[in-house]
């Protein structure tokens, strides 16, 4: 089972500028914890200390938004996970 | 009903058969809050009075900094020291003087909004922080007033149509908190989502085209992409979800 997960610019740095990877998982939150056994440092940038998605980050699963309990949505094969930055400067 | 010189001031905008004199005058009709006078504000509001939109109020407490004059392009060079909405103002009048500009030099907060927000017909999101946000999409939904959200940093920025009772709101998306933050950017993000924000404004009121509601519309300038996604109404949103649908 294939989930990509397409990752915002900033994160980028971190998978060699690779826009998408690909990982597996039965939920968003296995998919993100495999993606980042890929590339640990993106670690700290989706997740809190304690383990909690981080609060200015977005998940969008097959373009819709996976809010609230985003971690725990499940995935099939073939879904797409769009990691976005939360924004507020105007 | 429309003078003569309006008549000939929108005649472009009349001539589209979506807008017409009738579009026009409800343009004339609508009283329009503008939640900032910065790097949002400038387009919405430069946009919103060059259509004709009849009543403008426009709300900030912050005065002109040199570091703001490479995005907020209603305040210029000699206006530095001078309050934003003073500014603002100053230039809204020479653009349009058939709209009736209204200033407010105030920190919007939970205690005024109220006062603020009062007989406006929508409230356009032209702030820097979160928090005023959430005060802005709160009061929205109670007061039942159309929000149009929009949001940006760097070369990046998004924006959303809020229709109390009919569409997500700004919480069924996100609950989280952002510290208030010098925020990178570049003057045309704000461009392009304060022109986002007033199309959406403007189709508003005519009853034209297809709103921005339940629909993310996120921007990158660096790809020069938009890209949609898609919100629900989240029926446990602290906001919205005890609200009625329309």
């Amino acid at each position: 089972m294939t989930i990509k997960i397409n990752l915002h610019k900033t994160h980028r740095q971190y998978t060699n500028d690779q826009e998408t990877v690909e990982v597996q998982g039965k939920n968003v939150g296995e998919c993100l914890k495999d993606l980042i056994r890929q590339y640990p440092p993106l670690g700290k940038e989706i997740f809190t200390k304690n383990g909690k998605l981080s609060p200015i980050m977005e998940v969008y699963l097959n373009g819709k938004s996976a809010f609230p309990d985003e971690l725990n949505k499940p995935v099939k094969d073939g879904d797409t996970i769009h990691l976005v930055y939360f924004l507020a400067g105007g | 009903m429309l003078t003569v010189d309006e008549r000939k001031r929108y005649d472009r905008q009349i001539m589209m058969p979506e807008v017409g004199e009738e579009g026009q005058e409800k343009l004339k009709q609508a009283k329009v809050l503008i939640a900032g006078a910065g790097g949002l504000g400038s387009p919405i509001s430069i946009y919103l009075a060059a259509a004709g939109i009849g009543h403008i109020r426009l709300v900030d407490h912050d005065q002109i900094e040199l570091t703001n004059l490479n995005r907020q392009v209603l305040h210029w060079n000699r206006d530095i020291g001078e309050f934003k909405v003073k500014s603002a103002l100053n230039k809204l009048n020479q653009l349009n003087p058939d709209v009736a500009i209204e200033i407010i030099k105030k920190t919007i907060e939970e205690g005024n909004i109220r006062d603020i927000v009062n007989d406006c017909d929508a409230i356009v999101d032209a702030m820097d922080n979160l928090e005023t946000r959430y005060l802005l999409n709160k009061i929205a939904i109670e007061k039942n007033i159309p929000f149009f959200h929009g949001a940006v940093r760097g070369l990046e920025g998004r924006a959303m149509t809020i229709i109390p009772g009919k569409s997500p709101c700004l919480r069924c998306m996100y609950h989280g908190t952002l510290p208030p933050e010098k925020f990178p950017v570049i003057g045309v993000a704000p461009g392009v989502i304060g022109c986002i924000q007033a199309t959406e404004v403007i189709k508003y009121f005519v009853g034209m085209g297809e709103l921005l509601t339940g629909r993310l519309l996120v921007y990158d300038g660096m790809s020069l992409t938009f890209r949609e996604f898609k919100i629900t109404r989240n029926p446990q949103c602290d906001h919205c979800g005890q609200r009625k649908e329309v």
